[in-house]
């Protein structure tokens, strides 16, 4: 069985999140809270969301899985008013999840998660740890949109960069270390990224959030940040592109 | 929907996108400008395009027909022009000879065809020009009543046409629709017993059904693609008061773009292919090869033009350019027109069939023997012919570009440098590169294709 009482904003958090990558996610629910575990079509990102039964209003569960259409719960957010709670239930018998806003009930029928990939989650040694808050991501993102399809992530000793390099423009975004949360770099590490998959999921992050990046040389990225009043964890990696000509 | 007021919007963002990117490149003859333009949108700033001028004045002056009176088959076929919308001319192809004409408006049956024999057929149809309003779809008079029959006709059928002046014989091209042949205003049409195709009148009786379930439906019960055209050019599907005439070759990229759509959305749940697949064809002095990659859908058609091809005429260097879109839809029309969508059906042909998906990339080499412009069927067949053809398989990306190379004269890293997908695909990292906390995975492409700079001048 399967029932939660939630905040309309703490789903749409949680909604947002998974949809920058994919369209249908494997909800794991358990007894102690809820997991998706993502990877979008392409493979070069992915996504990993913890949140516990805290984060969630009421919340009842045994272990199951059930695949859900991302786009059907936007419309059934849409439909929530402020302060209203929103009701998710698992109709075993039908196969559908029940939400229910307000006084309407919205059934959709879950998807065959035999067809959604269970990701592997790689195992990563990334030395550098950078902590920042999201605002001064997306200002970096901002600046570099209109100049490249990449975006360099650096970070020294001294600060974290964000960068971009077009063909005949360039653009730089310097965070010296006491405009950081906190930094822990020994040694410059440096990795290039494909700025869309950057920016939607930064963008996916609420404001004023403080994201954790973990970094290392032409390696993957690993972004973390908490959710849900601090209820749920969300690790997002994505994976870097290499530049070798 | 609407059946077309979306694609005369897009139509319109095209032509003025065009016009900024015309006054950036600064010099006058550009000689990518020719390519992009493909005689469509005036981008050397002159009121007829000098390449399809040139080609006027070789071709065929002499009129077939010494009247102005014509009694024929029609393939069936219909032309509706695209100059002066919304009062646009519509009339029939009318050939000066009887029986089964077809084969001269079904592109379909093309391939293998030389280009002499495609200027032959359609030199010999007479395309009759009667001006309309392009809502005007049912009250336009008899004329324009029997050019929607003929438009939905299943066989080719006798008619006489009455011309106020003698056809004047010429052959017109542009880049999207086949060459018409001679023409002459039309005041009088008459026909005999027109062979309606029941399908496409079912769907034409039905003012209720929106346009693209109209077209889809009639694809997937087996009507080609260019008698699906013919029918939406003349308005005979969508919403009873939305119809509206669309020209012909706004028609053409329209379906091929509708249907590349729908098919897209199975492709993109199919399970991938196991191998890398390269698939190979030729024909009018083009090389086709087509690239089909075991990864998410992705697509892109690289074209390289030899010096003196249609689209490169006045340039010394070959010309090469691609489009191509990730797994998102495009939002913006592609900018080397409508051979993008023919192309991107065509493959989409192949994966729905046998239920996959692949990432594509098509490579095209016109070479110095094309030198008359054919029409996107041209893309849209030979895509076709080559993934009909059985394919070469490979383990990886590096051996399927090798291979590509050996049928190719442009090295394969001026291609690579066009390409969006392939620099993708050799330089952006997976997640499952990771999978062991070793270093990255080397890409396995770098440094082992050899350059071949010097072979790139001849043409």
């Amino acid at each position: 069985m399967f029932k939660a009482k939630v905040k309309p904003e703490v789903l749409k958090e949680v909604i947002e999140i998974i949809a920058t990558l994919v369209d249908e996610a494997k909800f794991s629910v358990g007894k102690t809270g809820l997991v998706i575990k993502a990877v979008d079509p392409a493979h070069v990102a992915m996504v990993e969301l913890n949140i516990s039964k805290g984060g969630f209003e009421e919340y009842k569960a045994d272990d199951n899985e059930l695949g859900v259409d991302i786009d059907k719960v936007k419309e059934v957010l849409k439909l929530a008013k402020p302060g209203d709670e929103i009701t998710m239930e698992h109709d075993e018998e039908k196969s559908q999840m029940v939400f229910k806003v307000g006084n309407i009930t919205r059934r959709m029928s879950l998807v065959d998660t035999t067809g959604i990939s269970d990701p592997k989650v790689p195992n990563l040694t990334l030395p550098v740890i950078v902590s920042v808050r999201t605002q001064e991501l997306r200002q970096g993102i901002r600046a570099s949109e209109s100049v490249s399809d990449h975006i360099a992530l650096t970070a020294t000793p001294d600060g974290f960069e964000m960068a971009s390099e077009g063909d005949t423009d360039s653009v730089d975004l310097k965070l010296p270390k006491d405009l950081l949360e906190s930094l822990e770099c020994k040694e410059e590490v440096r990795s290039l990224f494909p700025l869309d998959y950057f920016s939607n999921m930064i963008k996916a992050i609420s404001t004023g959030t403080a994201v954790t990046m973990r970094m290392g040389n032409d390696y993957p990225v690993k972004i973390e940040f908490s959710i849900a009043d601090g209820k749920g964890e969300v690790t997002y990696l994505l994976a870097p592109r290499i530049e070798s000509d | 929907m609407d059946q077309n007021s979306g694609w005369q919007g897009r139509i319109k963002t095209i032509e003025k996108d065009f016009s900024t990117a015309a006054n950036e490149i600064k010099g006058g003859m550009n000689a990518q400008l020719c390519a992009y333009c493909k005689g469509s949108k005036k981008l050397c700033g002159k009121d007829r395009c000098p390449v399809l001028t040139k080609y006027y004045a070789q071709s065929k002056t002499q009129s077939m027909i010494n009247s102005t009176n014509i009694a024929g088959s029609s393939p069936p076929g219909v032309f509706v022009g695209r100059y002066g919308y919304p009062k646009v001319l519509v009339g029939p192809l009318v050939p000066a000879e009887t029986g089964d004409t077809m084969l001269y408006d079904t592109p379909e049956r093309w391939i293998g065809k030389s280009i002499e024999d495609i200027v032959d057929f359609r030199m010999k149809l007479v395309r009759g020009m009667k001006p309309v309003e392009v809502t005007n779809v049912e009250n336009g008079g008899r004329v324009i009543d029997i050019t929607r029959e003929l438009a939905m006709g299943s066989v080719s059928s006798d008619v006489e046409a009455t011309f106020t002046k003698k056809p004047r014989g010429r052959l017109t091209f542009n880049s999207e629709s086949q060459p018409y042949g001679p023409t002459a205003p039309i005041k009088g049409l008459d026909s005999g017993n027109i062979k309606i195709d029941q399908k496409i009148d079912k769907a034409y009786s039905d003012t209720d059904l929106l346009s693209k379930p109209a077209v889809i439906n009639l694809y997937k019960n087996g009507i080609m693609v260019s008698r699906i055209q013919k029918a939406f050019s003349v308005g005979a599907f969508g919403i009873g008061k939305n119809r509206k005439f669309v020209p012909t070759r706004w028609s053409i990229t329209a379906v091929d773009d509708m249907l590349g759509k729908d098919l897209m959305t199975n492709t993109k749940h199919a399970p991938f292919i196991n191998d890398f697949e390269v698939y190979w064809t030729e024909e009018l002095d083009n090389r086709w090869a087509v690239l089909m990659m075991p990864c998410s859908w992705r697509y892109e058609l690289i074209e390289a033009w030899y010096p003196n091809t249609v689209w490169n005429p006045y340039g010394r260097d070959v010309v090469i350019f691609s489009d191509y879109e990730f797994l998102k839809n495009r939002t913006t029309y592609a900018k080397i027109g409508g051979c993008y969508y023919s192309a991107r059906l065509a493959v989409n042909e192949n994966l729905t069939a046998r239920n996959r998906q692949a990432g594509c990339v098509i490579f095209r080499e016109a070479h110095a023997g094309y030198i008359m412009p054919v029409g996107v069927w041209n893309v849209r067949e030979n895509v076709r012919a080559a993934v009909r053809n059985k394919p070469r398989k490979f383990n990886n990306l590096k051996e399927s570009l090798d291979f590509i190379s050996t049928r190719m004269d442009i090295p394969m890293d001026r291609w690579i440098k066009t390409s969006g997908v392939l620099k993708d695909m050799l330089h952006q990292r997976r997640i499952e590169d990771f999978l062991t906390d070793d270093k990255p995975i080397e890409p396995d492409m770098d440094n082992t294709i050899e350059p071949n700079l010097e072979r790139e001048n001849e043409g």
